[in-house]
């Protein structure tokens, strides 16, 4: 199957593959752009008490005296929700656990939401909160995976008696086989910490209630509201159209934006009380606080490798510490099957994977979601398998890569990799970051006493989730992820118009769609409106619609495709029509159609639009009127659950990562040398957006890698709970970061285009811990966790201790 | 409730070449009374400690973190927000951020925008570790910043062309 077809699809190539400037930026450039806070608004302000216990029983909840406050409007605890709220539904846990999005009974981490305040405004909600008294009474707490499996460990969940939520094994290929092949086996166990794209603007949303209609009108940086109003919908038990979400331009989102319809729950209840609209603008520590991570994650891992240097198998066992709440629990282990046999011919693989309750924040979808731990095992367990044969790196990997001519490449569990040149990417990213020079001035370093490291990885990037499989644990289809929806027309004037069911958070969806509507219509992007903000009430939504997933460039660009060739379509019937020619020898171009050839035959947008809409009696007797298309896309390679033969992403583009550092032995701290990075995503629709994302995401691994951690304590207390104390990189510590591309078009999107978004954030980790173990390969020492903190290098320097 | 519920001030800022005036409590932070009583919505909170500089205004023409100053201590000064500024850097920084692809979500460049043009004001001429060690106060989570970086060191050098 192909669906790949540029030239159906564009009848001009005067901006698709371009550096077009963003239509987005002016607005930012002088401050002009309306955040959520920005917004006009007249109301009340909220603020939310939260846990101070990692775990306790709530004794009781006494507003009294908050409620005397005559500034408080009204007041939300968690008795109020579990009397009018349904609990929260799991993405993919079967376990019998009851949930709600406010803490009742028991309070699970430190910032669990226990009561919510509604006040005249943001001081006296924040005030208020100091008249709420609860009496906790505090019980045995457990911070990481050991400690909650242990035979004693306190149950977090009373109505379940462990503290796993999801234990499954999936095998695919001959993996008893594989093991007695083996001339030996890399077995290793990683562990990566906490951390987070922590978006610059924190979560934020205003709800109004009409009591007149029963509609919540709810305003919310959400990257994903097409499930928000279902979970909000359903938990109230009122109809779809009786909650009304917008989004407006929102300060990045990273998969951490997919959490917000608790809050915008919260927000409802108080809103029907208080009798006005509120505004809740998250601080940075309620950011850090309510759980926004990554889950921590051990892994252990065995890779049996052949005497031929082949690797013949992959072995995970996958302890995600997904932390207290149910919704996004298990989707770390599972996702990691897009990903679980990297750009590798490896004939089997096996991930048991186990969803672990603690008492930290719960977690969520973080860019790359599970793949970049994924990532960083299977890379360090491959640079291990070289050494142990004696092997350059590079080369082993080239060994082992799935070649061009096998595009495409079904993975054991059933991923298919469509398209690329993995050995090619490969050597250009050795040559992009003179691989073999600084393999010789690593030995002159060396023989100086000089750490210096070279780290490669290579990694795959999905895009588009296939969210069914998470159908694999529950055994129902409730969600898939492959459509878009989207409305293009033309206006009464001649202009475009574009809408999407989707959400931008700054990846510049409106310059890249405008770009493509052009190059369809022969016009220029200035010619294109494009509806940047979402709104339930008008936007073509579909039941995953939003901005995750690398999905953009797939199937929002391919609803917007599929609506604009039915009004191109139209627009060419009805030209054809009026200037009585044939189709055949009509062409777009300058707003208006032409008859090829005859320079005073030509219809404008604008006088096809007025017929369209206006002067209906000159169209053809059996054309509807109007030239505004709604149309929905998916993308087809998605296949239905199946335990044996399921893929998990949709669009596969690939990168290697070359990293030099140079390690201080005095104080631990690392620069980089080098960081070349060769990437393939397909066909590029706009190559600054392309690279600013594959730069952007670069860096963001390279804070999990070195920095960033939402460290605890053992019982559960979180310790990072600002900037101060959770390090992000900073434009002084970062490296240039030198890209270079190759463009192999995917069969399956219309325009070839594939996964854009996550890569760096996917490859980047191992890429660092490979090039930090082997600058410190001269003390023996092993990197088999992150972040590699300099104290962690320092002891390893010290004692020969794993980092 | 303590004291500095109920207290009030009464600042007037210069703000953009204007003064504002607004009886406000005493506790507002100077972003939340440049976002609320001077309309300055450019001005964006990020962390309210410091360390993100999303809320980076001009105060008296140096560029601070106006989650730092209450907005009684910034009474009787000058402040520059990013629909403000005015120095004869910021059209070729306004141009280069759009050149350089150097904006995703947007929620930093206010800040960026008006640390550079500080950074610029004072030093034209600025080296790329210059350009990085004057924006080590500015978090972006989403560009990595080089094309940030890149944008400034196009500004400075159009800048040097300019006086030539």
């Amino acid at each position: 199957m192909t669906i790949y077809a540029p030239d159906r699809v564009l009848a001009a190539s005067n901006w698709v593959g371009r550096r077009a400037p963003r239509k987005e930026d002016a607005r930012h450039l002088y401050g002009r752009a309306r955040f959520l806070d920005d917004l006009p608004f007249e109301g009340g302000a909220i603020a939310i008490l939260r846990s101070p216990h990692p775990h306790a029983r709530i004794v009781s909840v006494d507003t009294s005296r908050a409620l005397a406050d005559p500034r408080v409007l009204a007041v939300v605890t968690g008795e109020d929700v579990r009397r009018e709220t349904s609990p929260v539904a799991s993405r993919s846990v079967t376990a019998p656990v009851t949930q709600y999005v406010m803490a009742v009974d028991k309070v699970r981490w430190v910032g669990e939401p226990v009561v919510a305040i509604a006040a005249v405004d943001m001081f006296a909600a924040k005030d208020a909160l100091d008249l709420v008294d609860v009496e906790y009474e505090p019980l045995p707490s457990v911070a990481d995976v050991d400690a909650a499996l242990a035979g004693d460990a306190p149950l977090i969940y009373d109505d379940i008696d462990s503290n796993v939520l999801v234990h499954d094994e999936i095998a695919h290929g001959p993996m008893a086989q594989a093991f007695d092949d083996a001339a030996f086996v890399v077995r290793e166990t990683y562990r990566v910490g906490r951390f987070s794209s922590t978006p610059l603007e924190p979560y934020a949303l205003t709800v109004a209630y009409d009591a007149n209609n029963e509609v919540y009108d709810v305003v919310a940086n959400d990257q994903q509201p097409a499930r928000s109003i279902g979970n909000i919908t359903k938990a109230l038990g009122v109809p779809t159209a009786n909650v009304r979400l917008s989004v407006p331009e929102s300060g990045g989102s990273f998969g951490i934006k997919l959490a917000i319809w608790p809050y915008a729950l919260i927000g409802c209840l108080l809103a029907k009380r208080a009798g006005r609209p509120l505004k809740w603008i998250q601080t940075r520590t309620e950011h850090m606080l309510g759980g926004t991570h990554t889950p921590d994650v051990k892994m252990e891992m065995e890779l049996p490798v052949g005497a031929d240097g082949k690797i013949l198998a992959m072995r995970l066992r996958s302890k995600e510490n997904d932390g207290a709440f149910i919704h996004t629990a298990g989707i770390y282990g599972l996702i990691k099957f897009a990903t679980a046999v990297g750009p590798y011919t490896i004939g089997a693989a096996s991930i048991d994977l186990m969803s672990v309750v603690t008492n930290r924040g719960p977690v969520v979808q973080n860019r790359g979601v599970g793949k970049p731990a994924m990532t960083f095992a299977l890379e360090r367990s491959v640079d291990r398998a070289a050494r142990r044969l004696g092997m350059d790196p590079a080369e082993f990997r080239l060994r082992n890569m799935v070649p061009p001519e096998a595009m495409p490449y079904t993975t054991p569990a059933g991923e298919i990799y469509e398209s690329g040149d993995y050995p090619e990417t490969m050597r250009r990213a050795l040559e992009l970051g003179r691989y073999r020079e600084f393999r010789e001035k690593q030995a002159v370093a060396r023989a100086e006493g000089r750490l210096l490291g070279i780290g490669l990885s290579a990694g795959i990037e999905p895009g588009t989730s296939n969210i069914g499989y998470y159908s694999l644990l529950k055994g129902t289809t409730d969600y898939n992820g492959s459509s878009e929806g989207a409305v293009v027309g033309i206006e009464v004037d001649g202009q475009v118009t574009v809408r999407t069911g989707s959400v931008d958070t700054g990846q510049g969806h409106e310059t890249t769609i405008c770009q493509v509507v052009a190059d369809m219509l022969g016009i220029t992007p200035e010619d294109i409106s494009f509806d940047t903000f979402f709104d339930s009430t008008r936007s073509p939504y579909t039941g995953q619609s939003g901005a995750y997933s690398n999905r953009f460039n797939d199937v929002e660009v391919g609803a917007v495709i599929t609506a604009t060739e039915r009004v191109r379509a139209k627009v060419r019937t009805l030209a054809a029509y009026l200037l009585e020619a044939k189709e055949e020898d009509l062409v777009l171009g300058d707003r208006a159609v032409h008859v090829a050839g005859d320079a005073s035959r030509s219809v404008a947008f604008g006088e096809l639009a007025k017929v369209a809409y206006n002067k209906v009696v000159l169209l053809p007797p059996d054309m509807e009127p109007g030239l505004r298309v709604m149309a929905y896309y998916r993308n087809p390679m998605a296949k239905p659950p199946d335990r044996g033969d399921f893929n998990v992403q949709l669009t596969h583009s690939n990168s290697v990562h070359v990293v030099v550092v140079e390690v201080d032995k005095g104080t631990g701290m690392l620069d980089f040398l080098k960081y070349a990075i060769v990437h393939d995503c397909g066909r590029q629709l706009n190559p600054a957006v392309v690279e600013g994302m594959a730069i952007g995401s670069t860096v963001h691994g390279i804070g999990g890698a070195l920095l960033e951690e939402f460290q605890y304590d053992d019982a559960a207390n979180p310790l990072a709970t600002s900037f101060q104390t959770y390090l992000k990189p900073v434009a002084q510590t970062v490296p240039r970061i030198e890209l270079g591309h190759l463009e192999s078009p995917c069969p399956y999107t219309l325009l070839g285009t594939k996964a854009t978004g996550e890569g760096g954030s996917i490859t980047s980790l191992a890429a660092i811990g490979n090039a930090v173990e082997d600058a410190l390969s001269p003390y023996g020492v092993q990197v088999n966790s992150l972040p590699i903190t300099p104290e962690k290098i320092l002891r390893g320097i010290r004692d020969g201790a794993p980092v | 409730m303590t004291d500095l519920g109920t207290r009030t001030a009464t600042p007037t800022v210069r703000v953009n070449g204007e003064d504002v005036t607004g009886e406000v409590p005493a506790r507002m932070l100077l972003v939340h009374y440049l976002r609320e009583n001077a309309g300055r919505t450019g001005v964006h909170v990020g962390c309210d400690s410091g360390n993100c500089g999303a809320c980076t205004v001009l105060l008296d023409g140096a560029p601070v973190k106006s989650c730092m100053v209450l907005a009684a201590q910034a009474s009787g000064r000058e402040v520059t927000t990013v629909d403000g500024l005015d120095a004869p850097c910021v059209p070729a920084l306004r141009r280069a951020f759009v050149e350089h692809a150097a904006i995703q979500c947007g929620y930093c460049t206010p800040g960026m925008l008006t640390n550079a043009t500080a950074l610029l004001r004072d030093d034209p001429h600025p080296d790329e570790d210059a350009i990085r060690a004057a924006l080590k106060g500015n978090l972006c989570m989403c560009t990595g910043y080089q094309q940030i970086v890149d944008a400034v060191a196009a500004a400075a050098a159009e800048g040097e062309e300019a006086s030539r």
